[in-house]
């Protein structure tokens, strides 16, 4: 609609004096941040194209650093007299008079191939996205006669960033991002389930034709919803967990990588504060963020600071390696900037986030790791999990199996897993070989902020868990 | 004191972008106008954190053709920019599909009086953010005086200024404005592996109403040291006690439980319950839009249906759902004036109080979990099932023993709603879907 250069008309000369204005007040750094975002939206039900939308989202934040305090203002008024005004509210937080030399700007160089894109969504037809959306519709339709509703939704969506800081640098990103994700509702003698299934990333319209075709997502929401019907009340009590690959990574992200968030160490209210460097967990146990993994939902080019981003060894084989730093993290802390600083969108302050965050492989056969549980519970799906600064944390599981004598039986209903992360670290048993990530689909919170991420693990035992079930 | 919309730029704005959509040759059209003031401060441990002001627009279209809807939003008002969203989204329904349902509610008869419902206080423009600072300064040092905590999240005055206005090309014109503020706390005790936390928060539409730093303090002082040195329990059933921010979670459950497009959508376990039993008889729920000073009122909802008060469940028999225009036609029921964007959320929703005090209902307990707090997800609308991690305080003959934690309860809410033996009488109205402290007969609790 509107190209991207319009939209963010602020000359050098412009920008060097709103960061002027900036630190008028003493501030001690000061940045822009431009947002440009279009977005577009087809949802699919009762056997209709229901709706169609288009969004655009257009606005500005700047950000005054004055010791440990930030002062923040947005507005979606781009004028150049407008834009000094937000800087005049952000500069506030600062209390003595001062003048600031902004050095010459020079562009950080961002990350390359994060976004193999082939077909960008923003240039295919909306006729075309509509079929693959019916694709998957009629896919997951015919399943099975169990099948009593379907939805499907489809978004493509694409995000202009463009910082400016006091410390004389600019970055540039331009973020695609496809979503297509497909609900199902089963029902046998009046019982009704639901599956879910869904494909996307940083990527073009070839995904759907060779990664995760619109087929193939409509029939697994299916397969999933079908499958609950038969499943049974989970056994409540203490029980070995073993985590199927790939999805269950997002317990890894809730139990241990939301701790290692930068934010929550300097303040000290994160058990792992005072740990840097010290056994935590497992010796099988490594962790990653690597927000640098091409065509990947939580992938990024640059952060939202403008710094180029790194992937960042987490846990070393049990010990705490390092922290997701943001820049007033790392500045409080002295520590070097890691490039998770994220934000939903212009109207947030930057945050140390995860991005794709993962448990690397280890030596064991996920055979063998079944083949070693007498009985307990196989979690393969979990629809969402919450963790406290405390270490304390709970995750739903949507989908999994019992398992008797080392194998796979009953499929399970909805239960719920609480512990603490330490003592769950302990009790890693065994690490599969067999890493994989879960659905290209996830979105993180965190204050309030919502951004896109991916977790991903191999087959995980761990000696001991609390289920909370209905038996 | 105005409580109307004095910018007739917005007004007469979002009236000329129905005249240009019905001009671009769409049947009907709605415009939807958000101009918003935000004003936020963090503090922590005496320091000011952050400090966050704005000003935002933002606008909404919908547009119907040929019973074929399109929808577009944006936060650029540019007039070329808006006037092209328009022009895309009527082509745009083109590629939709048609749909019986489709279409802008029918012109009200009545219109609800704004001031009466005082969503707006003219005073919280003027506070000056000095006051504000000392506000959340002053909440966190009164919890620190507390020797058990050992650490603070932080405390956080919010403040919001939003105005509303809707047209629609059936004539609707109608704005509204609404203030809110708040002022939490949030606070760790114990030592660094043996950590517990929580907060408080005071949400308000007028800052008189704002509890003062000293209760807010004083309570999230009181949420956090009570769990202090939990001990773990044996998986059992028992009687479950619901505080009134619990009762609050299940209500939110409920709430997307009679939502109208989860009924259409057969995603609810109650699709086909109405005017059957549901919960004991000592449940009333209600929705109520225009209820003065209350957090969930408005004078009509995002497509500018009036709002009214509606009884959701009636004696424990379940009387409506919640519905949008959209939903109401599906389900061949009106709109209960609960739409919100293309969905339905709810206004003031809320489990009528009963007789018994929170001190009787703990008296009354001869073996039970007092819940305090939950976290995960964990809530299926298809089913009823709900499993979550739970924090509570255990209870034995009749009084709070020692807190517990790395629990789970699960259950069913059908079964919740049958076994809700005693309502208790302290509805407060702390948030827009809320009840009382309630007891519930049993529900499993899974320790070790």
């Amino acid at each position: 609609m509107i190209p991207i250069e319009n939209s963010f008309d602020i000359t050098s000369t412009e920008r060097r004096k709103i960061l002027s204005l900036a630190l008028s007040r003493g501030g001690d750094f000061a940045e822009i941040y431009a947002e440009y975002r279009l977005f577009n939206f087809i949802n699919m039900e009762e056997d209709i194209i229901k709706e169609t939308a288009e969004s655009v989202s257009l606005g500005l934040g700047i950000r005054v650093i004055s010791g440990e305090k930030t002062g923040y203002a947005y507005t979606n008024d781009l004028s150049f007299e407008n834009i000094k005004k937000t800087a005049l509210t952000a500069a506030a937080i600062a209390h003595n008079a001062g003048t600031a030399t902004i050095p010459r700007f020079r562009r950080t160089k961002a990350c390359g191939d994060v976004y193999p894109v082939r077909r960008p969504a923003r240039q295919a037809s909306l006729e075309d996205k509509i079929t693959l959306v019916r694709r998957a519709y009629e896919s997951c339709q015919e399943f099975s006669p169990r099948i009593r509703k379907v939805k499907v939704l489809f978004q493509d969506h694409v995000q202009y960033v463009s910082i400016a800081h006091s410390e004389g640098r600019t970055a540039e990103d331009a973020r695609p991002q496809i979503k297509l994700v497909c609900t199902a509702v089963a029902e046998k003698d009046g019982r009704r389930e639901f599956g879910f299934s869904g494909g996307g990333g940083r990527v073009g319209m070839e995904y759907f034709e060779g990664v995760m075709t619109p087929e193939q997502i409509g029939r697994e929401a299916a397969d999933e919803a079908v499958r609950l019907l038969e499943a049974v009340d989970s056994p409540a009590g203490e029980f070995p967990v073993v985590l199927a690959p790939g999805h269950a990574g997002v317990l890894v992200h809730e139990a241990v990588g939301h701790l290692l968030e930068a934010d929550f160490n300097r303040k000290r209210t994160s058990i792992f504060w005072d740990k840097l460097g010290r056994k935590i967990g497992s010796p099988l146990l490594t962790i990653y963020d690597d927000p640098t993994r091409p065509s990947f939902r939580g992938s990024y080019a640059v952060d939202d600071e403008g710094t180029r981003p790194t992937r960042t060894l987490l846990i070393d084989r049990g010990v705490v390696h390092s922290f997701l730093q943001d820049r007033l993290s790392a500045r409080i802390m002295g520590r070097e900037l890691t490039g998770h600083g994220r934000r939903q969108d212009y109207t947030c302050i930057p945050l140390p986030r995860m991005s794709n965050t993962y448990v690397d492989r280890g030596r064991d056969d996920p055979e063998e790791i079944l083949k070693s549980v007498g009985k307990g519970i196989y979690a393969e799906r979990f629809e969402g999990g919450q963790v406290e600064d405390s270490g304390k944390f709970t995750f739903s599981i949507s989908a999994g199996h019992l398992i008797e004598g080392g194998r796979l039986t009953a499929p399970l209903k909805q239960a719920t897993l609480i512990g603490t992360n330490i003592d769950i670290l302990q009790k890693i048993e065994m690490v599969g070989c067999d890493l994989e990530f879960g659905l290209q689909t996830g979105t993180c919170s965190k204050e309030g902020q919502d951004v896109p991420v991916t977790d991903g693990c191999p087959t995980i035992k761990i000696s001991s868990m609390t289920v909370g079930g209905r038996r | 004191m105005t409580e109307t919309v004095r910018d007739h730029s917005l007004l007469g704005g979002a009236a000329r972008f129905v005249d240009f959509g019905r001009a671009c040759g769409a049947d009907e059209v709605e415009i939807s106008l958000i101009d918003g003031r935000d004003f936020s401060v963090d503090v922590r441990l005496g320091e000011v954190e952050s400090l966050v002001e704005a000003a935002a627009r933002s606008l909404s279209v919908r547009v119907i053709k040929d019973m074929k809807t399109a929808y577009a939003t944006t936060s650029d008002l540019a007039e070329e920019t808006v006037h092209q969203l328009i022009r895309n989204a009527v082509a745009r329904a083109g590629l939709a599909s048609r749909d019986d349902h489709s279409g802008l509610p029918p012109p009200a008869a009545e219109e609800i009086d704004v001031s009466s419902l005082r969503l707006y206080d003219p005073d919280i423009s003027y506070l000056e953010t000095s006051r504000k600072i000392r506000l959340a300064l002053e909440t966190e040092r009164i919890a620190l005086e507390d020797t058990r905590i050992t650490n603070s999240h932080g405390a956080s005055f919010n403040s919001a200024e939003v105005t509303t206005v809707l047209a629609n090309s059936h004539g609707f014109l109608g704005s509204y404005k609404q203030t809110f503020c708040s002022l939490g706390v949030g606070l760790q005790a114990g030592g660094t592996d043996d950590k517990v936390e929580d907060d408080w928060t005071s949400v308000v539409r007028h800052f008189r109403d704002l509890e003062t730093p000293e209760s807010v303090a004083k309570k999230a002082v009181e949420r956090t040291v009570r769990q202090l040195h939990p001990r773990k329990i044996k998986t059992q059933r028992v009687p479950v006690i619901f505080e009134p921010g619990m009762t609050n979670w299940i209500l939110g459950f409920l709430c997307a439980c009679v939502s109208g497009v989860a009924v259409y959508r057969k995603a609810t376990f109650l699709a086909e319950r109405l005017g059957t039993r549901v919960g004991a008889a000592n449940i009333t729920v209600i929705d109520d839009g225009l209820m003065p000073g209350k957090l969930g009122s408005r004078p009509f909802d995002s497509e500018g249906v009036p709002c009214r008060k509606t009884v959701v469940i009636e004696n424990g028999i379940l009387r409506h759902f919640l519905c949008g225009s959209y939903s109401g036609r599906k389900l061949k029921h009106p709109s209960t004036g609960n739409s919100e964007g293309t969905g339905v959320s709810p206004n003031n929703f809320y489990l009528s109080p009963g007789a018994a005090t929170p001190p009787e209902i703990i008296a009354s307990t001869e073996k039970g979990l007092l819940l305090t707090r939950t976290i995960g997800h964990g809530l299926n609308p298809v089913t009823g099932d709900f499993s979550r991690g739970a924090f509570g305080l255990w209870v034995e003959k009749g009084e709070i023993a020692y807190p517990v934690s790395e629990v789970t309860i699960s259950g069913n809410l059908e079964q919740l709603l049958n076994q809700l033996e005693v309502v208790g009488n302290d509805l407060d109205f702390q948030a827009a879907v809320c009840g009382p402290t309630v007891r519930v007969g049993e529900l499993t609790v899974a320790g070790e």
